[in-house]
This record gives C-alpha cells, sequence and structure tokens, in this order.
C-alpha cells in the first residue's frame, strides 16, 4: 500500500512540471524554434521588447513569422490553455481523501465517535486514471503545434498579400497616370481646337473613373495590413512598419515537391497524431472505467468510540474497531459509461481514417494547386509580361514613325500594366501555394482560401479613343 | 551604249554633290535602273543625240526601269515576259515582296514600231494563274488576255504564247486580266510604247514612260495588302518613291515627251510640272489633233489611262515634277493620329515621361521637319517624307521627281543645279524693305 501510494506521489510531481516544458514540445512539434515561452505567471499586456526591435527593419516573410509567434494572444492563450489538460492530469492521478466522521452521542452510552474511512478502489484506479489521461496531455501539445504551424501559415499568406497589395497600388498608381495622361492630351487638343468638347469629357471619365480604382486598392493595402496586425498582435506606433519590397519572382525551372507527397503527408501530420493521441485517451478512459466497474467499491474504516465515564464500569474509556464497506457489482458495472466511450472512440476512429483520407487529397491538392500557380506565374513573368513589353516596344516605334498617337500609346500603356496586375495575382497565387505546401510537410493541411480582390480597370474606353 | 553616254551628264564631281550615294545613287543602282548618278561624268553635260529606235524617233527611256529585249526571228519580233514574285525596293529602307515581270515592277516596257509583229511567251511563275492583258493595243479577240472570256489563264508552270501585230502607233499598257485586284496591287504592270513607222508632229528628243501607281505597304510589314481600297500609303512612279525615284535629265531647248499610264487600283493622278507648259498629245486611244491640244502645267491621269505630254523646258534648273494630291506626294505618313497642331504639351509630356520614357510629342508645331528626325522607327519603313536637296531637306515623298534640265553641255555644275547669282530667293535685306515701303515690326 505504501509503495502504491509512493507511486502516485511521484506521478503526481512529474505532472507538476511547468509550462515551459509543454512549450519545448510544442516547438519541438511545430518545428518552430521562435516559439516564445510564455511567462509562468503574469499576463503582460504589453508587447515584448524584442518585438520594436525587428519592425525596425523592413518586414519579411520570415520576420513576420516570428513577429507573430511572440505576440499572437490567441497562440499564447493556446500555450497556456495547454495547462489545463496538464491540470486534469494532474487531478486524475490524485489520491482520493480519507474521509473523518465525528459524532457525539449523548443519548447513547457513548460521548463521542470518531470514524475513518478511505476508499482503497479510488486509490488503485488513480495511476490507472492518470495514465488515461497522459495521451489527452499529449493530443493537447499536438493541438497547439498544429495552431502554430497554420499561424505561420497564415502569417505567410497575410504577409504575401501585404506585398500583392503593396504592387497592385503601384501599378494602379501609374495606371492612373496613363488615364491623367490621357485627359492631359485631350485638354491640350481641347484648347487647341483640334477635337470636340465631346472628347475632352469623355476623357475626363476615363480618368476620375480609374481613380476610384486607386482609392480601392488603397483600402485593400490597409485592409491587408490590417489582418497582419492582428496576426502580429501589434497595435499602436507598432503599426508603422515597412515590407521587404514587392512579393518575390517565383522561382525558375520546373517547381521542386518532394516526392510522394501523400506519404509524407501522412507521415508528418500533426492532425493525426493528434487524433490518436485522442483515441488512446479515450480507449484508456474506457478501460478505467470498465475496469472499475469490475471493481467491487471497497472503503475501509476504522472508528473510535469513548464512553460516558459514568455509565461505564469499565476505565478503559475508548475502544476501537474496524470496518469495511463494499459494492457488489452485480447490476452497475458501468457497462452504459464504458458504451458512451466505447462509442466514442468507435466515432472518432472513423473521423480518424477519413481524416487521412483528407490529408492525402490535400496533399495531392496542394502540390496540383503549387504546380499549376508555378506555372502561371512563371508564364506570366517570362512569357506575357515581356511580350507585352515588345507590344509597347512597338507601338513606340509606330508612334515615332506616326502611325500611332498618343491615345494609342497610352492605351498599350495600360494594356501593359494590367498584364503586371495579374502578373502580381499570379505571383500571389504561387507564394500562397507554396506557404500551404510548407504547413502540409509541417504537419497540417490548410484549406487554401480564395483572393477576392478586384484590380481590373477594363471598363469600356473604347469610345473614348475613337474621334 | 548612247544612252550610257547620255546618263553620264551627272558628275564626276558628284563628290561634292549633295545626294550621296546612300540616298539616290544607291536607289536607283539597286533598282536595276540605269547607271547610278554617282558613277557619271558631268563634264559630258546632256548628250545632243539620244538612242535612236527609228532615224527620227529615240528609243524609250523607263527611269528605274528597262525596256524588254526583243529578238528578231524571220519577221517577227520575239520576246519574253516571266510573271514572278520577287523583292522590290521602293526606296532605300523600304523593300516589299512585289510581284512583277522578269523580276521587276513595272515590268520592262515593251517598245515597238507600228506595223511589228510581236510574239510575247508568258511564263507564269506565280502561285496562282495569270494573263496577260494588253491595255489600248487593237488586236485579235483570242490575244486580249481576259480569263475565261478570251482565254483560258495561264496556269502556275506554265507558258503562253501571244501574237499579234502592233497595228496601231500609240502609248498603252499592259497588266494581268486574272484576279487583277491582287496582281495589279502587287506590281504587275508595264508600258507599251509603239513607234510610228514615221514620226508624227515635230520630232522629240527625249521619249520617257512612267508608270503611276499606289500600294498599302504596313509600316514594317514586308508585303504590300492587296486587299486595301481606300487608304494607300507608298504612291510611285514607275514603282519607286521619292527618294528613290531617278530624275529625268533633259537639255535645254530640246523637244521632251513624258508618258504617263495609271495602273492605281483606285485613284488618278494629277502630275503637275514645275517650270514647264505642255500639251497632252496621245491617250491610249490614240492621237490628239494639234487643234485639240490644250497648254496645261497639269495632267490628270486617270486610272486605265495613258497621257502623252510634250514640251520644251526653257529654263535649265532643278525642276520639281509631283502629283498634286498632296497626300501622294508622302510615304507612309500615318493618317491615325490625332491632329497635334498648336497643342501645348509640357504638362503632358511630363506626365507621360513617368509612364513612358520614349514619349515626345510630335507635330504640335506641323510636320515639315518630320522627315529630319532620328528617332527609331520600325525596321523597312519610310514614314517620315523627303529626301536631301541642295538647300536642306526636300521635305517631299511618294510621287515627286525631278526634271533636271541643263544646257548642253553641261559646264561642270555637279549633280544639282549651279544657280546663277542672285537667282536664289533668300532673306529679305531690312533696309531694302524699307526702301520699298514694307514695314516690319
Ligand atoms: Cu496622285
Amino acid at each position: 500500500m505504501a509503495a502504491a501510494l509512493g507511486g502516485m506521489v511521484m506521478n503526481a510531481a512529474c505532472v507538476s512540471s511547468s509550462i515551459r516544458s509543454d512549450t519545448d514540445r510544442v516547438r519541438e512539434l511545430s518545428r518552430m524554434e521562435h516559439l516564445a515561452d510564455v511567462p509562468e505567471s503574469e499576463v503582460d499586456p504589453v508587447s515584448s521588447p524584442e518585438v520594436g526591435a525587428m519592425l525596425s527593419k523592413p518586414l519579411t516573410a520570415k520576420s513576420a513569422v516570428k513577429l507573430a509567434l511572440l505576440n499572437n494572444r490567441e497562440l499564447r492563450a493556446k500555450l497556456r490553455m495547454m495547462g489545463v489538460s496538464r491540470g486534469r492530469l494532474k487531478q486524475a492521478g490524485l489520491l482520493p481523501n480519507p474521509e473523518a466522521e465525528i459524532e457525539l452521542l449523548p443519548e447513547q452510552d457513548s460521548d463521542i465517535e470518531l470514524r475513518l474511512e478511505y476508499d482503497i478502489t479510488g486509490a488503485l484506479l488513480a495511476p490507472m486514471r492518470s495514465r488515461a489521461f497522459e495521451p489527452a496531455l499529449d493530443a493537447a501539445r499536438y493541438e497547439t503545434a498544429i495552431a502554430v504551424v497554420e499561424l505561420g501559415y497564415m502569417v505567410r499568406v497575410q504577409f504575401y498579400r501585404v506585398q500583392a497589395q503593396e504592387a497592385r497600388l503601384a501599378i494602379a498608381q501609374q495606371m492612373l497616370d496613363a488615364y491623367a495622361a490621357g485627359r492631359e492630351a485631350a485638354i491640350a487638343l481641347r484648347k487647341a481646337g483640334n477635337v470636340r468638347e465631346l472628347d475632352l469629357a469623355q476623357h475626363e471619365v476615363a480618368y476620375e473613373k480609374a481613380r476610384i480604382l486607386v482609392a480601392e486598392l488603397e483600402l485593400g493595402r490597409m485592409n491587408a495590413r490590417e489582418a497582419l496586425h492582428r496576426l502580429l498582435g501589434l497595435y499602436g506606433p507598432e503599426t508603422a512598419w515597412s515590407v521587404q519590397g514587392y512579393l518575390d519572382p517565383v522561382p525558375a525551372g520546373t517547381v521542386s515537391v518532394p516526392e510522394h507527397i501523400e506519404t509524407q503527408a501522412l507521415k508528418h501530420s500533426l492532425e493525426l497524431t493528434q487524433r490518436r493521441h485522442e483515441l488512446e485517451s479515450l480507449a484508456r478512459r474506457a478501460g478505467v472505467k470498465d475496469t472499475a466497474g469490475w471493481l467491487p467499491d471497497v472503503a475501509v474504516d476504522v472508528h473510535a468510540l469513548k464512553s460516558d465515564a459514568e455509565s461505564t464500569p469499565v476505565r478503559e474509556s475508548w475502544r476501537f474497531g474496524a470496518g469495511v464497506r463494499f459494492s457488489v457489482p452485480i447490476f452497475d458495472r458501468s457497462q452504459g459509461e464504458v458504451l458512451e466511450l466505447e462509442s466514442k472512440f468507435s466515432a472518432q476512429l472513423e473521423r480518424y481514417y477519413g481524416l487521412a483520407v483528407d490529408v492525402r487529397s490535400m496533399a495531392r491538392q496542394a502540390r496540383a494547386e503549387l504546380e499549376s500557380a508555378h506555372a502561371r506565374a512563371a508564364q506570366y513573368l517570362r512569357v506575357i509580361v515581356p511580350a507585352q513589353r515588345r507590344v509597347t516596344d512597338q507601338v513606340m516605334l509606330q508612334y515615332n514613325a506616326m502611325q500611332v498617337g498618343v491615345f494609342d500609346v497610352l492605351r498599350a500603356s495600360r494594356e501593359r500594366l494590367q498584364v503586371e496586375l495579374d502578373s502580381v495575382d499570379a505571383q500571389l497565387a504561387y507564394w500562397k501555394a507554396h506557404a500551404a505546401l510548407r504547413a502540409l510537410l509541417a504537419g497540417v493541411a490548410v484549406a487554401q482560401p480564395s483572393e477576392e480582390v478586384a484590380t481590373s480597370v477594363s471598363f469600356s474606353d473604347e469610345r473614348v479613343e475613337e474621334h | 551604249m548612247d544612252r550610257r553616254r547620255f546618263i553620264k551628264a551627272g558628275s564626276m564631281l558628284a563628290a561634292g554633290a549633295v545626294l550621296t550615294k546612300s540616298t539616290l545613287a544607291r536607289a536607283q543602282d539597286e533598282a536595276g535602273g540605269p547607271e547610278p548618278l554617282g558613277d557619271r561624268d558631268a563634264a559630258e553635260g546632256v548628250p545632243s543625240r539620244a538612242p535612236r529606235i527609228t532615224n527620227e524617233q529615240p528609243h524609250v527611256l523607263t527611269p528605274n526601269g528597262a525596256t524588254l529585249p526583243l529578238r528578231t526571228v524571220g519577221n517577227v519580233r520575239v520576246g519574253h515576259l516571266i510573271a514572278s514574285s520577287f523583292e522590290h525596293e521602293f526606296a532605300p529602307g523600304l523593300k516589299a515582296q512585289c510581284w512583277g515581270y522578269n523580276h521587276r515592277t513595272p515590268g520592262p516596257t515593251l517598245e515597238a514600231v507600228e506595223g511589228e509583229r510581236l510574239r510575247i511567251y508568258v511564263t507564269n511563275r506565280l502561285s496562282e494563274p495569270t494573263t496577260v492583258h494588253w491595255h489600248g493595243v487593237i488586236l485579235p479577240n483570242g490575244m486580249d488576255g481576259v480569263a475565261g472570256l478570251t482565254q483560258r489563264a495561264i496556269p502556275p508552270g506554265e507558258t503562253f504564247m501571244y501574237e499579234f501585230t502592233a497595228r496601231y502607233p500609240g502609248t498603252f499598257m499592259y497588266h494581268p486580266h486574272f484576279d487583277e485586284m491582287t496582281q495589279i496591287a502587287l506590281g504587275m504592270t508595264g508600258m507599251i510604247v509603239v513607234h510610228p513607222r514615221r514620226a508624227r508632229g515635230p520630232r522629240v528628243q527625249r521619249d520617257f514612260v512612267l508608270m503611276t501607281h499606289e500600294w498599302r505597304l504596313d509600316v514594317g510589314a514586308r508585303r504590300p495588302d492587296p486587299l486595301e481600297m481606300t487608304d494607300f500609303n507608298v504612291l510611285t512612279f514607275n514603282s519607286r518613291t521619292f527618294p528613290g525615284t531617278e530624275p529625268l535629265l533633259m537639255g535645254r531647248g530640246e523637244r521632251v515627251r513624258i508618258r504617263f499610264g495609271n495602273l492605281s487600283p483606285m485613284s488618278h493622278h494629277p502630275i503637275h510640272l514645275h517650270g514647264m507648259s505642255f500639251a497632252t498629245t496621245a491617250t491610249d486611244g490614240g492621237y490628239i489633233p494639234r487643234s485639240a491640244q490644250v497648254p496645261n502645267t497639269t495632267v490628270l491621269v486617270p486610272v486605265g489611262s495613258t497621257r502623252v505630254i510634250e514640251f520644251v523646258p526653257e529654263q535649265s534648273g532643278d525642276w520639281a515634277m509631283h502629283c498634286h494630291m498632296t497626300h501622294h506626294v508622302m510615304t507612309q505618313m500615318g493618317h491615325g493620329i490625332p491632329n497635334m497642331i498648336g497643342t501645348q504639351t509640357s504638362d503632358l509630356d511630363t506626365r507621360m515621361r513617368r509612364i513612358e520614357p520614349r514619349y515626345m510629342t510630335m507635330a504640335q508645331d506641323g510636320m515639315g521637319s518630320m522627315g529630319e528626325m532620328k528617332m527609331p522607327i520600325p525596321k523597312n519603313s519610310l514614314p517620315m517624307r523627303g529626301g536631301p536637296g541642295p538647300f536642306g531637306n526636300i521635305d517631299m515623298g511618294g510621287m515627286f521627281t525631278i526634271l533636271k534640265v541643263r544646257d548642253s553641255p553641261m559646264k561642270g555644275t555637279g549633280l544639282w543645279y549651279s544657280h546663277p547669282q542672285g537667282t536664289v530667293a533668300g532673306p529679305a535685306d531690312a533696309s531694302q524693305m524699307r526702301a520699298d515701303g514694307i514695314e516690319t515690326t
């Protein structure tokens, strides 16, 4: 009995180790070395001093992820929530307390009765319960690791969106310049008496419409930054950061996707492992219930009785006794609770296999998305944009030869800028797919969100050019 | 050989000439015309006698062109026309894949004497059938060359024989009568000159033929577009556009004949001569009686017609001759651009350079200086008018050429006419203006 108790105490001590060890494990699982420890006790509303230093330099995708790991409050909350599972584990391993009872019985021939009772079955089951909650703690750690990887993915995607919005806005500014130049040309022609009021009016409309696009993109850029601020946990003066250039060009050559991507995804899947731990925990809890159901509920008690001195002939006033109380598990062997847990287990197991199917599918999808996005982005970068530039070059030669006029030059410029806008969208699609594959190989199959950004200014301005 | 000497009227002193070898001279060299101007011997001047076809009449000259060689077999004059595709130069810097006869457009001039029996073999090396119609010549119906109507078209690779007698003297033309729209537009034209057995009217010393034509050749393209119906941008004399046109050399006091033909798809050409008054003496229908000849300085040459003019140059000099339709004296200048004249464009230029640094507003002051602009333009194009002249850029293109009237013998004047002192317009003298009562502010 003493040995058993000793083991239980050891167990409890082991459970009580700090949140630091959980964070270490999450760091290991998510392979995010920059994941910061949250302080044991206090919650500080101010960002860590490291944040300011990182924001003073232009942000990169890498430094943005680092910032998020340091500063994202939801992630910090999740790290702290691992304490909940740890607490449950701890609680499950605790020995039941002895129960004491003191009775004063003046109407009988004793003055006082002391009774001490101990739930033997509970004490015997404690290590088993504790073992049942161990996988739950592991599952919590995996869950947190998943959150870390997901956050990394979301931060990357949002960072790329910010870069894309910067690029779109810069291109749109040029587009606006092109419309402004069209208006300038119309004004100059109108002042010289060479075109009609109608022609000028049409160019003015075209210009004013183009301003809307720029205004929309300005808002889009701000929204993209704000979404990133939320992920990075930034506010106040911390929001005045700049980004490093525009989106990197997609790598040359064919895109490299690891071989056997499905196997890789299954092997690295944090989600599947987490589910396995959950299943394990359920199984063990069902086992505990089952065992507990078969065990008689045994409690032993010792009691002491002190007699009334006047009524008792004997000098010895304290008398001692012992007893045992047990239930006979004939009817209730917790069959219902066992069934409940077993059903939960089976249901979870179905989901586990379902998840494996999903992971395989998402691995294939991630590869397809990446390869397609790469091909499209490369097509823009290395074929369409240069081809469109060649069009502009030829239009300039034709302009010099007076075969086409200023409005044709502007139209060619706008077509070139529109292709550059489309190219930005294609580059963004690639980097998003890239981030998704990265998350997949880090163990999380993410659902890739689609973009909804209006960057086309292809409102009909054909009429404007003809006069 | 005589003609060769005649043409040496250019200059040994051409080194000092303003027309450089890279422009006019090379242009004519490559056109397969007579000798390049740069090789000419100025000291010789204009010869007193041109080569003669009959005792009284000189051979015709086709500037930038050639005369079809004819061989005498028995009592028949035999020639051979080969229709094919080839690269033709309109002027230096502007070439295109054209169709024509014996690798030239217009084809070689067919020159005969009234009453001669002609046997012309026509070989078709085109990608489609063709025929030759002898425009204006009175001949047996089966020799008229109208595909489907008077003969089967000549299939590619085959040779047909035409034989007829040149019964009437005159100025005629030849061209296909199968898919005319395409074949004529691509250059298949030629002149026919039938000299009278005995000269009619005053004898001439110089006899030139010029075929007028119009083409659509997009700037930077390499083949004329036969589908064009209205907007022609290359206008030519003998399929050459200024400064690729060879000047017409003549002596002062000589009687000169110019025979114009017009096989343009759509346009008539009012050809105007500077420094001359002439009479129209014949059409493709025959001679105009002297009593009906009206003096003129411009002759309208309608599509599908010939006009023959004669004149005696009275003043030496370099005299312009050109179509008077102003858009016909330009080459490939664009017409699809906004009218920029009079615009103030400094704001526009500033903004445009932010979008397109190579941009510069043009033509806001007028378009006269376009020929001298040195901006990159598409390869194989001649969008700017003009060529170099003795007083600067000659601001003309297209159907423009020069009549070079010289005293005989020339006195070492070089290629360009050397004006006697005080006979060239120049800046006015202020004191003389005041003396003449012209106030300037
Ligand atoms: Cu004309």
